[in-house]
């Protein structure tokens, strides 16, 4: 037995308290009252309590994460034939919101729309779509929309709203007061339709067309040159030498995804060595002019006056008679410009974006100088986009002043954000205008002063039709049943008219009465129709007599030659209402009374373009494809104008000055943003900003610049002089995705010149070569000859894209449309400003630099000195885009560095990103020479810090069910849109044959309006990567480390004149 | 030592085992022939199907008459017989001939009238099929091994317990006998104590299996996480895969069409549904019950045969779950691969509600994927296949092309 020694006296007693207090030596109870009560100020929960706490939660929670969810599963009850869970569907239709116009098919996943397409079938957009289109699937699901119709800004019921409207409409109707139509461009013929049949009902109704941003003075100067109130069709594609005077054509100005198509027609280079040469005078640095071969610095004021000595050089050379004029500075570009459309005469075109009058019918007498008519532009079959008609509008504000008008009925417009003076017509509108109805989707700034909004459907969710051009129809079909109860706007006007039909039949019965008899391939309605449905398009101008022009290219030639002669004699006849000598001295009045400091040019930008669907969080952060600015708006000026005179913050950490614009009443702060290329002594300014009631996303984003919007010669104008800065002591914080400019010397775009090119198809790409040393031999080897790893084989695929850089014009469509396609969350302006944002695809955009390696050495500046120099752009620089999204390395640097295999290679040439094997130590990112792996720095979805789309239930329809929606902590990048491999594979194998070469298209190639990206299988002999891969111009990015990408680039070549290069 | 009580138990339970085995279904002919050529239109004592209630029919028309219609029921109606155009006239349906011999029919009509009598009596569980006394146990054919193991168990134990009880009286016995006087008896702590300290090689030892077994049981538990096995929920309606595809031998892409063209089989649609049971108002094991159901979701009224306005959908349990990071297409493996539906959903037909047969681990898919051989000669989409000798084994000896060889274990075949 052992001995037992007691502790002491007390132990030995066995007293009570002792024993008790022994017990209790090192208590280990949770003090949970101390941490749940409250009774001092500082919570007592010791470090030790906490981990204990924390430890609890995390063993329980890990337990109960244990258990596999209940997962419910709802079939339908009667399953539609055509649908198939798990396979998508594909419907075509029809974008078009009084600005934009793209055919289109839309992808639907169990009958939600879940991506926009481009559609080849259209002879218009041939397939291409912009970034606005692609992101537009997202407004469908934006939150902010109305979910039905509101009286007196309250929630109401159709029946209601309908009652009450009827009756006050008869009643204005009764004692004969004027009732409005306000519209945005309708090109929908069946609408036209319901509007006269609803101006018919109602005599004192009248439809007023008025554009946010207008073009109505191209209208004004064909109907003063030709006596044809149109904006005619344009064919890029015909011109070999392309003058713009500030029109964005691939931007924005009338149809830029349609244009942009032409444009690049003349611009690859495949199987042919000749291109375009496009030639920009503008102010800004827009999307357009940075493609430009030449790109010549004109002030909004001078604009005018160079078209006027342009038109007289041209005159002299065909001997008509010459205007006044007044000399310019930049007289050697006219000159030059002169010749060259002298020289290519019948195949020139000659665009200007000012909406001037005057300017206007000046381009049009430079075009019928130079043969356009007939070759490069197609007045007979006008474009019918963008027939805004200013000059009626400002009659509408004068009525509404008067108290004239006792009804406005608003579609697919807001005239409180757009019109310059939106505060005084805000007021007018309230006071004097007894009945104001809305068709806004949202209660935005018009809609909210409306007593009844009624919420038309969003496209997706509508029946349409469209005539973007002459002869060129198409319909749209609704994708998906109504989320809301909207109802469509022409539906509402028949109601109120009186009449009682659906919208879908009363396109048909338009369709029937109108377009079936222009055909004659089909003797059926119902097989018309169907087909027009599915092809999305009918082309009225496809009759025989059209079809017979598909022959010989040398009869085509005369045949379009005689057509021309044919015109410009035609013309010619009605030549008498072209009073030139009016317009140049309207254009010289003009420009003689700008003389303020600055002179302010409005554009729109690539995402948000005026700004009607500013609620798209997608849009707000596309980078502007030029300053490379998301989610603001800024004034642009000149790196010169800010260093000179105003000492202005010129880049530092993405802050800027905060400056304030004033011109005349209007006064708006806004910060300043560096933008070489702008023209010294101008700014700009983007529109589409500074929304206040279109949603939590958009509000208050950026500043409003319609206010600048000026009216003059009966026209609206997007630019202005003698407006004034004034400094202020305010910093804006700008979240730019791209913050270094140049290329730094170093060949990440290769670019050579069309002469050099011609002389030798490798010109820019000449192979590099390194110093090879072994033993004491030493020689020169490319890089792919001094290899350490073995190949990967590629026994069936070998996927992959050849990116040209030639053709692809900076737009930023793939971006959104990969974004679509991946499930690509928004980050926001916070995120994107510590550079991570997640994009899979950017879009990289390099100035040229006046200084180089060379040139600093003759100039004796020291390395470093160079090298700063170099960081800095030219005053007026060349400009590159260069898409990158991960380069699928056959040698990857982020295979070899990831600890957990998380990323590996595949047997088909692609870069496998597992995010499920990941655990986050971003080794790859870092040894990425690419930089373009993104990390998931938060969790994106379902957090209320992130609150853009995948934060509630609606936004989160859009998603891609085949694509995970990646977690907190992985690493992401582009996946060569493996879903859509693996789905066009298993098409193939399903049918027992080959993949088809374009059978597989990525997201960003499918995407691009110009066919810059062409995706395929390598190892297909007869596919069209495999030809183009075969192309002198091919290069890796970085080659030099041997990555051996499957992406492969094609150096840029710019069509300058030898003596420049 | 075999103990007398210890076969007394074991004799009874050992009966119990072979029992149900022993117990064999009788009246094969009539129930079958029943359920194959007439259960489609006809119930037993469950009211109208297509044709009428065939309880009592004995009572309502004699044997030869039945003969008679049940081979033809169209000539027996030209022949002017007035019962027969009777019930044309109620059903306003034909009967279609039966090829069945006349003592086959009789063994039906047997059959009929074993079930009608059955129906008829009170409701009693206990009914014999075929006279011989099968007991309720039979019913419950689940698993009773365990049960066995533990009565083992708890006898063993008993016996223990008796035996240390027997050892313990022959040592103080002994001590009495030989004067040693008994020790003291210490707390129970302390005789613990001493008795762990004497056998210190089997606390060891002890202490090692455990350690072992715990911790590979350890490891399987954790591995199981998230692995649902054998998972088998119950589901809005009772409904059998066993009588469906088992017995009424219905393919399963009928209702699962998904499997060869997406990459979902699919919960079928209520509609699916109603292509048979329109006419089947009556299941054998459920009655109307379960497919009242399917008419509750649709509305549908089965005696005017109208569709109402209040449909909602029937909300099904998921049996496989796939997590969201894994892309599985059923048209590959049914359609491409040619793989049957029970390699990985196991024998259905036989399943009375269905369970989750295969782990869907990425292992199991794996191992499926470096054994299964692709047929390259059987699709043209292989036709520009080259074999690779790296993929191919170390000398390209391998000729066997297995999915693993093309690629089939690559991570971003199912992941992205």
């Amino acid at each position: 037995m052992e001995k037992k020694y007691w502790k002491g006296l007390d132990e030995l007693k066995g007293d009570v308290e002792f024993v008790e207090k022994a017990n209790n030596e090192f208590p280990e109870e949770i003090p949970v009252d101390e941490v749940f009560s409250r009774k001092s100020e500082q919570p007592a929960t010791p470090r030790r309590d906490f981990l204990k706490f924390m430890g609890f939660s995390l063993a329980t929670a890990t337990l109960a994460s244990c258990e596999a969810p209940v997962r419910k599963t709802i079939p339908y009850l009667i399953r539609p034939e055509e649908i198939v869970p798990g396979v998508a569907n594909w419907y075509a239709s029809t974008f078009s919101d009084g600005n934009d116009y793209c055919s289109i098919v839309v992808k639907t996943r169990e009958g939600r729309p879940i991506k926009i397409e481009g559609n080849k079938r259209s002879s218009v957009t041939r397939g291409g779509v912009n970034a606005r289109v692609q992101a537009s699937v997202l407004s469908l699901y934006d939150s902010a929309r109305l979910q039905g119709p509101l009286a007196g800004g309250a929630p109401s019921s159709w029946q209601e709203v309908d009652g009450k409207i009827k009756e006050k409409l008869q009643a204005i109707a009764a004692k004969n007061g004027n009732i409005r139509i306000l519209s945005s461009t309708i090109i929908s013929p069946s609408t036209n339709k319901v509007i006269a049949d609803f101006t018919s009902k109602y005599p004192s109704a009248k439809h007023i067309t008025y554009d946010a941003v207008s073009y109505s003075a191209i209208i004004k100067a064909n109907q003063a040159s030709f006596g044809k109130a149109v904006i005619p069709s344009y064919k890029f594609d015909k011109a070999e030498t392309i003058v713009s005077f500030a029109a964005d054509f691939l931007n924005s100005w009338i149809s830029p995804v349609e244009f942009a198509n032409q444009y690049v027609q003349n611009r690859k280079l495949r199987g042919k060595k000749t291109m375009s040469r496009h030639i920009q005078y503008e102010s800004s640095l827009s999307l357009t002019g940075s493609n430009a071969d030449k790109r010549i610095q004109v002030k909004p004021s001078e604009q005018g006056i160079a078209l006027l000595n342009l038109y007289n050089r041209l005159a002299a050379f065909a001997g008509a008679s010459t205007v006044k004029d007044k000399p310019v500075r930049f007289i050697k570009s006219i000159e030059d410009t002169a010749q060259l459309l002298w020289k290519n005469k019948g195949k020139a075109l000659v665009v200007c974006g000012v909406n001037d009058i005057y300017s206007q019918i000046i381009v049009n007498a430079v075009n019928k100088l130079l043969d356009s008519y007939g070759n490069t532009i197609d007045i007979e079959n006008p474009c019918c986009l963008k027939q805004g008609n200013d000059a009626d509008l400002a009659k509408l504000m004068e009525e509404i002043k008067a108290g004239e008008v006792s009804a406005l009925i608003t579609y697919n417009t807001n005239p409180v954000y757009t019109l310059p003076g939106a505060e005084e017509f805000k007021t007018a509108l309230q006071k004097k205008v007894e009945l104001k109805i809305s068709f806004a989707d949202r209660a935005d700034e018009t809609a909210a002063l409306a007593d009844f909004v009624c919420p038309d459907h969003h496209y997706l969710e509508a029946w349409n039709d469209a005539e973007p051009a002459k002869g060129h129809y198409s319909l749209a079909q609704p994708a998906i049943r109504p989320l809301f109860k909207t109802r469509a706007a022409q539906e509402s006007l028949l109601k109120w008219a009186g009449v009682e039909m659906d919208y879908h039949n009363y396109i048909q019965d338009y369709w029937k009465a109108n377009l079936f008899n222009t055909q004659s391939k089909y003797t059926l309605f119902e097989t018309f129709w169907t087909d027009s449905l599915q092809n999305g398009v009918f082309d009225s101008s496809m009759a025989p007599a059209a079809a017979k022009e598909k022959e010989t290219p040398e009869n085509k030639k005369n045949k379009s030659k005689n057509k021309a002669h044919r015109n410009s004699q035609e013309s010619g006849s009605e030549n008498i209402k072209i009073d030139l000598e009016a317009a140049s001295e309207g254009i010289l009045r003009n420009s003689s009374d700008k003389n303020g400091d600055w002179e302010l040019v409005l554009y729109e930008k690539a995402g948000l373009g005026n700004g009607s669907q500013a609620n798209n969080p997608w849009l707000q952060e596309l980078p502007d494809p030029v300053s490379k600015v998301t989610w603001d708006n800024y004034v642009t000026m000149s790196p010169a104008d800010m260093r000179g005179k105003y000492n202005l913050l010129e880049r530092g950490d993405n802050t800027g000055d905060v400056i304030t614009l004033t011109l005349g009443n209007t006064t708006v702060k806004a910060p300043v943003y560096p933008q070489p290329g702008q023209m010294p002594g101008t700014i700009g300014l983007a529109l589409g900003y500074g929304r206040t009631k279109t949603g939590k996303v958009a509000n208050n984003v950026g500043v409003n610049a319609f206010p600048f919007v000026q009216w003059r010669n009966e026209t609206f104008q997007y630019t202005a002089g003698n407006v004034s800065i004034g400094a202020t002591a305010d910093k804006h914080e700008f979240a730019a995705t791209q913050t270094h400019h140049t290329m730094m010397g170093r060949a990440l775009v290769k670019e050579t010149t069309l002469s050099e090119y011609i002389k030798d198809p490798k010109a820019g790409n000449e192979e590099e070569l390194f110093v090879y040393t072994s033993g004491k031999e030493s020689s020169k080897k490319k890089s792919e000859e001094l290899n350490l790893w073995d190949t990967h084989e590629k026994p069936v695929h070998r996927w992959g894209m050849v990116i040209d850089l030639n053709s692809c014009i900076g737009c930023g469509a793939c971006v959104i449309g990969c974004q679509a396609e991946n499930n690509v969350p928004v980050v926001g302006k916070d995120e994107v400003m510590r550079s991570r944002e997640m994009h899979w695809i950017r879009i990289d955009r390099y100035y040229s630099s006046d200084m180089n390696a060379e040139k600093g050495k003759e100039e004796g500046k020291g390395s470093m000195q160079t090298l700063r120099e170099m960081e800095s752009p030219s005053d007026n620089p060349e400009v590159v885009f260069q898409p990158v999204m991960c380069q699928h390395c056959n040698h990857a640097p982020c295979e070899t560095v990831c600890p957990v295999l998380a990323t590996t290679h595949s047997s088909e040439g692609m870069n496998q990103m597992i995010y499920n094997r990941c655990v986050g130590t971003r080794y790859c990112a870092n040894n990425c020479p690419y930089k373009v792996r993104r990390f998931n720095w938060f969790k994106y979805s379902d957090n209320k810090q992130f609150d853009y789309n995948m934060n509630d239930n609606l936004g989160k329809m859009v998603l891609n069910p085949d694509v995970v929606v990646r977690s907190r902590g992985v690493m992401e990048k582009c996946s060569l849109c493996v879903q859509r491999i693996q789905e066009g594979k298993l098409n193939a194998k399903k049918e027992n044959r080959k993949v088809k070469d374009g059978d597989i298209q990525t997201a960003c190639a499918q995407s691009c309006p110009t066919n810059a990206i062409v995706f395929g299988d390598y190892n297909d002999p007869a596919s069209e990567i495999g030809e183009v891969a075969k192309d002198e111009r091919c290069y890796h990015l970085l080659g030099e480390i041997d990555t051996q990408p499957n992406i492969y680039y094609q150096t840029k070549v710019r069509n300058t004149p030898e003596e420049k290069a | 030592m075999t103990h007398p009580k210890l076969r007394g138990v074991l004799l009874p339970l050992a009966l119990l085992f072979i029992l149900p085995f022993a117990v064999s279904a009788a009246d094969p002919d009539g129930a079958s022939l029943f359920k194959a050529n007439c259960a489609a239109c006809h119930s037993v004592g469950k009211g109208k199907l297509v044709g009428p209630d065939l309880k009592d029919i004995q009572k309502r028309q004699s044997e030869d008459w039945l003969l008679k219609w049940i081979k033809s029921s169209a000539s027996l109606r030209k022949s002017g017989d007035a019962y027969a155009n009777e019930i044309f006239g109620q059903y306003n349906i034909e009967m279609p001939d039966q090829s069945l011999s006349p003592s086959e029919i009789k063994a039906v009509l047997g059959y009929i009238k074993s079930e009608g009598d059955k129906a008829s009596a009170p409701a009693s569980v206990s009914t014999p099929v075929g006279g011989e006394g099968a007991s309720a146990e039979t019913d419950s054919s689940g698993d009773n091994s365990f049960y066995v193991l533990l009565l083992i168990a708890v006898i063993l134990l008993v016996v223990a317990a008796v035996l240390t009880r027997v050892r313990n009286g022959l040592q103080k016995a002994i001590r009495a006998k030989n004067g040693i006087p008994e020790p003291a008896l210490l707390p129970a702590r302390q005789r613990m104590y001493v008795w762990a300290r004497s056998n210190k090689k089997l606390i060891a030892v002890a202490i090692i299996v455990l350690g072992v077994w715990s911790s590979v049981k350890g490891w399987y538990m954790l591995a199981d996480v998230g692995i649902s096995q054998g998972y088998q929920p119950d589901q809005p309606i009772a409904f059998s895969h066993k009588l469906h595809a088992g017995e009424m031998k219905i393919s399963c892409i009928y209702c699962h069409s998904g499997a060869e063209k997406s990459k979902t089989a699919g919960v079928p649609s209520v509609n699916v549904c109603m292509n048979c049971h329109k006419a089947i108002r009556q299941g054998p094991t459920t009655g109307t019950a379960e497919i009242a159901k399917i008419y509750a979701a649709l509305d549908y009224d089965p005696n005017t045969m109208t569709y109402g306005p209040n449909s909602k959908p029937l909300v099904w349990t998921r049996v496989h779950n796939l997590p969201d990071l894994a892309y599985f297409n059923h048209s590959q493996h049914v359609k491409v691969g040619g793989v049957k539906c029970q390699t990985c959903h196991g024998p259905v037909e036989e399943m009375t509600v269905a369970k989750q047969f295969a782990p869907l681990t990425m292992g199991w898919c794996i191992n499926c994927h470096r054994t299964t051989q692709v047929k390259l000669e059987n699709n043209h989409y292989y036709d520009n296949y080259h074999p690779v000798p790296e993929l191919m084994g170390k000398h390209g000896r391998d000729t066997v092309v297995t999915v693993e060889k093309i690629g089939g274990t690559e991570c971003a075949r199912c992941h992205y």
